[in-house]
């Protein structure tokens, strides 16, 4: 073990420039990779598994949280990237990344827990502790999309010397657009004032015959389309950004703001088309 | 899927990685490969047969009569035995790099490590003898 330990502090303490942003870093790449370990027997058992919750393996929904909350975390760390030395070395941006990793660590061990009890693990209040896991999930949530906000306005404010414009308002107005956009559509997902619990508006409530690999239904409304645009704008606008400085750096900011502004139009029409009732591809 | 199949299979890679930890020179790889390729082949296998059997069955940890109706399942049974052969193996792990700390022969460690294989906590509890009466503070 202590072999095993004194490599891990080796590692730790090997020279880098950036002590804070390097720390950020690694709480949301260790907490990705625990994402990705969650993964590997999820994906094993989606396989093995005959269990289904609404018309779909009750496996499915586990390996997507995981595969999205991995994919947040390594966004959060590679933004970390972006950060002037005080910004990411401020207890606010440490908090911040902390509450994100722990929040997505316990949707995730959450939602495994209650795929593996083939029961809802949102929007069920059956029993009184399931009601209770579920405001915490809300919780969860929530304190996910607040720190993604925290996050992109720490980069806003003070950004590292140096690095792209393009990259820069990528990254800012990624992840406060993108939470804003999660906040309001999973928002309303969650209160289920539409059609009752759940995703659907109209059409059949099943999640069976959705479409491929995302499973959004293809009957009726879903209110996952516009939270799923909304919500990886925050991985869309930096790589805009990013891209935009490599190949045309005097047009970076507009470029970035372009594809907000065409991002931001998607998930309002989506969002529309949900809560119409209408499915994003009829089939 | 046949229970007695995984059962064999899991079964020959922990007795291949038990092999290795006794008999092969201790290259830094070799006991990468053993600590986290072979212990995590078999954590990945258990954790699968958790996910996916646990909860289908009744029982529990709360007392010895839960616990065997909980391992009246085959799957959770074997995830049980599976359970065995990752920690087990870890365990052997961590032992072999301890005694070789303490420079005990390779011919001593044999038996340690195969008590440890068939007995898991008989063997571990010899591993710890050796350093018991070291001088300086073992790893």
């Amino acid at each position: 073990m202590n072999e095993c330990t004194m490599g891990a502090i080796a590692l730790e303490t090997a020279p880098v420039a950036e002590p804070s942003a390097r720390t950020l870093e690694s709480i949301a790449f260790q907490a990705a990779a625990i994402m990705l370990a969650f993964a590997v027997p999820t994906l094993a058992a989606l396989l093995l598994d005959d269990r289904q919750i609404h018309g779909v393996s009750v496996w499915d929904k586990p390996l997507k949280f995981e595969v999205s909350l991995a994919l947040h975390l390594l966004t959060l760390g590679l933004l970390s990237r972006t950060q002037s030395a005080l910004v990411a070395g401020s207890r606010r941006m440490r908090a911040a990344y902390l509450v994100s990793a722990f929040a997505a660590f316990g949707e995730t061990a959450y939602i495994v827990l209650q795929a593996a009890r083939a029961r809802d693990s949102h929007f069920n209040s059956t029993t009184a502790v399931e009601a209770f896991m579920y405001a915490m999930m809300g919780l969860g949530a929530t304190a996910l999309v607040v720190c993604a906000f925290i996050i992109g306005l720490g980069i806003s404010r003070g950004a590292k010397a140096g690095i792209g414009a393009g990259i820069r308002d990528g990254a800012a107005w990624g992840l406060m657009l993108g939470a804003a956009g999660t906040l309001i559509t999973a928002g309303v997902m969650s209160m289920g004032l539409l059609d009752g619990p759940g995703h659907w508006v109209g059409g059949v409530h099943s999640d069976a015959h959705g479409l491929p690999l995302v499973g959004w239904s293809t009957t009726g409304g879903d209110l996952r389309v516009g939270h799923f645009f909304a919500t990886h704008m925050m991985q869309v606008l930096p790589l805009v950004g990013w891209w935009a400085d490599r190949w045309m750096p005097q047009r970076a900011r507009q470029l970035v703001r372009a594809a907000a502004a065409m991002m931001a139009a998607i998930v309002v029409l989506t969002f529309i088309q949900a809560v119409r009732g209408q499915p994003l591809f009829p089939v | 899927m046949n229970w007695e199949t995984l059962f064999g299979l899991a079964g020959n890679l922990a007795l291949a990685g038990w092999l290795a930890l006794i008999c092969l020179p201790r290259r830094p790889w070799l006991i990468r490969l053993l600590r986290f390729g072979v212990v995590g082949v078999l954590s990945a296998l258990y954790s699968s047969l958790v996910f996916v059997y646990f909860f289908r069955v009744s029982g529990g940890f709360g007392s010895l009569a839960a616990v065997k109706t909980l391992f009246a399942s085959d799957p959770v049974l074997l995830a049980g035995w599976v359970h065995y052969l990752a920690f087990d193996l870890f365990v052997g792990v961590w032992l072999a790099a301890r005694l070789d700390a303490q420079r005990l022969s390779r011919w001593l460690q044999a038996p340690i490590l195969a008590a440890t294989f068939v007995f898991g906590p008989l063997g571990l509890l010899l591993g710890f003898a050796p350093g018991a009466l070291a001088t300086s503070q073992a790893p």
